[in-house]
């Protein structure tokens, strides 16, 4: 089994050990951290909260009738920024929202729009649906491109958090290369976008585009609007292509980033360390490791775990143990994801038993398994033809309504099916589907698939 | 691995997906048996194998074979016992591939 078992994939999707994710959160470019003006996060809320909405239908006439009801019952002065958020949430057009805005203004002279009332409106400007429901029209941008003019026409200047709500609103609608047009616009008529905004952009790009694209559009920011990628920047790119499987250029991006006089930090680091890991190259994410330690650079826990995957994976399960070892004289605590990394590369080599001891002392220490454990155990279990102890670890799976992954079922069906236990696959069955683990159609193509294998298994001697 | 072998005949292989799940007019025995006149071949699978368990009908001393009543037998070839491994097999005899 040279890839990465399913079992272990949902392990991968989890936030602690999914580097990309961990790795940008204690960094600016992602959404909790923006940096908007403050006014913009405080304002909408109060509406939100409240249980019913204010606003039940997207027709301009009664919002404007509930708005005159209720236009005098506040002073607070971002009174008329709710509501215009809570309408602006179930609009049908951008042109209704900023009918509605000025409808505000009008009924309320002291009111005057800001940063942050424009901000609201270009935020819900691509959700709405007309400019969803041709994905390649030119509405989205034409709806931000009102927004903007509207604003320009209130006497408010776009500045660098207009640029960042504008370009998430277009990305969040899919619209990748009208924000790209939008940015290199901002930038030429008012201000570069910061390095925010460069990043969540370069982000999205690297998802979607070819790497081709996205250099060249680094290339062109900086050579046109001077914005100089930064080391997240790098760190982005450099996880782009390590997940491509691309290292050479992961380690040219690394040289680059020395030439620019960057220092890379742990989260370079545990990239670079990542994309070794998946390749199962251990001896090489070690080297990184040597290296990082060298520089000074604290390891964490993200590091950690990713190593002992990298060990795990590459079947070097001793040094992964002894790592586990390490972390914790360290000070950081193995976390789920530790445990069932470790438990994953125990029950490659077939030391099911010992994995199952690990749960043990898991437990012992007060960090309880996740789905994923219980489901690399039981794939680990029925591969080591331990069917008595995985039957009563599926016991175990379904007493806590657990969802079953695809190769653990299809490993326990089959370890049933070879024991001549149909009737328990076939229950096995039942509770995947009825768990939702499963699709109808996989789970019902594995047991076809298994029953007529064992069919032809009989028919050639080879089991009960 | 298989599943993933699965996984890949499944998206290389459009049409084995179409013959699980696309509905299809049925002979008048089975038609008689699940109450439609269409159903796909899970669906079918999916009605025998709950009928079995609604009805008791797995051998209480062997789990693995059923006991078929009337109207079981009228789908399955009309045998008094069935194993429960040979259900998906039986099954798919009423669902014959169409000729191209």
């Amino acid at each position: 089994m040279g890839k990465i078992p399913p079992s272990f994939r949902s392990a991968i999707g989890n936030p602690n050990i999914r580097n990309p994710s961990s790795l940008f959160r204690p960094q600016p470019p992602s959404p909790p951290s923006k940096p908007f003006p403050p006014t913009k996060k405080k304002s909408p809320k109060p509406i939100p909260q409240q249980p019913n909405p204010l606003f039940k239908s997207p027709n301009l006439e009664d919002a404007k009738k509930i708005f005159d009801s209720i236009a005098n019952s506040s002073k607070d002065p971002r009174f008329p920024n709710s509501l215009l958020h809570s309408y602006a949430k179930i609009a049908t057009s951008t042109s209704d929202s900023v009918k509605f805005l000025h409808h505000i203004t009008k009924t309320l002279p002291s009111f005057s729009p800001d940063h942050s009332t424009f901000h609201i409106l270009l935020s819900h400007s691509c959700t709405n649906p007309d400019s969803n429901s041709n994905p390649n029209s030119n509405s989205a941008l034409s709806a931000i491109h009102q927004t903007l003019n509207s604003m320009r026409a209130a006497g408010v200047t776009p500045d660098a958090a207009t640029a960042d709500v504008s370009v998430r609103a277009l990305c969040s609608a899919g619209h990748l290369d009208h924000a790209v047009d939008l940015i290199k616009e901002f930038a030429s008529k008012h201000c570069p976008p910061d390095t925010y905004t460069f990043n969540f952009l370069v982000k999205h790009l690297c998802k979607a585009r070819a790497l081709s694209t996205v250099y060249a559009f680094i290339d062109e920011m900086r050579e046109k609007f001077g914005v100089k990628p930064d080391l997240v920047t790098y760190t982005i790119l450099i996880d782009n292509v390590c997940n491509g499987k691309n290292l050479r250029e992961a380690m040219r991006l690394v040289s680059v980033l020395h030439e620019e006089g960057f220092k890379p930090d742990c989260f370079v680091y545990n990239t670079i360390m990542k994309g070794y890991c998946v390749l199962s190259r251990g001896s090489e994410a070690i080297e990184v490791y040597n290296k990082m330690k060298e520089e000074g650079v604290e390891p964490d826990l993200v590091t950690y775990n990713t190593l002992i995957f990298g060990l795990s994976k590459s079947g070097r399960v001793v040094e992964a143990k002894k790592l586990l070892r390490v972390m914790t004289e360290k000070g950081y605590l193995p976390d789920e994801v530790t445990y069932t990394t470790l438990m994953n590369g125990m029950c490659r080599k077939g030391e099911a038993l010992a994995a199952l001891a690990l749960l043990g002392e898991m437990e012992g220490k007060g960090c309880s398994p996740n789905e994923c454990t219980y489901n690399t155990l039981l794939h680990g279990l029925c591969k080591a033809r331990l069917l008595e102890k995985a039957t009563e670890f599926y016991g175990v799976i379904k007493e806590g309504g657990l969802k079953l992954d695809t190769a653990s079922y299809g490993t326990f069906v089959r370890a049933l099916c070879r024991d001549g236990r149909v009737a328990e696959a076939y229950e096995v069955f039942d509770y995947a589907v009825a768990s939702k683990s499963l699709t109808d159609v996989a789970a019902y193509l594995t047991l076809e698939s298994t029953l007529k294998w064992l069919k032809k298994a009989k028919e050639q001697g080879l089991a009960v | 691995m298989l599943p993933q072998r699965m996984k890949k005949a499944i998206t290389d292989n459009p049409k084995k997906l179409a013959n699980l799940i696309d509905l299809v007019n049925l002979p008048s025995t089975l038609r008689e048996f699940v109450g439609q006149s269409q159903i796909s071949r899970l669906g079918c699978f999916m009605s025998v194998w709950s009928y079995i368990k609604a009805n008791n009908l797995q051998d209480p001393n062997n789990k693995n074979v059923i006991n078929c009543d009337d109207k079981l037998k009228s789908i399955l070839l009309g045998k008094p016992q069935v194993e429960l491994a040979e259900l998906p097999a039986l099954i798919k005899m009423h669902f014959p591939k169409e000729p191209k």
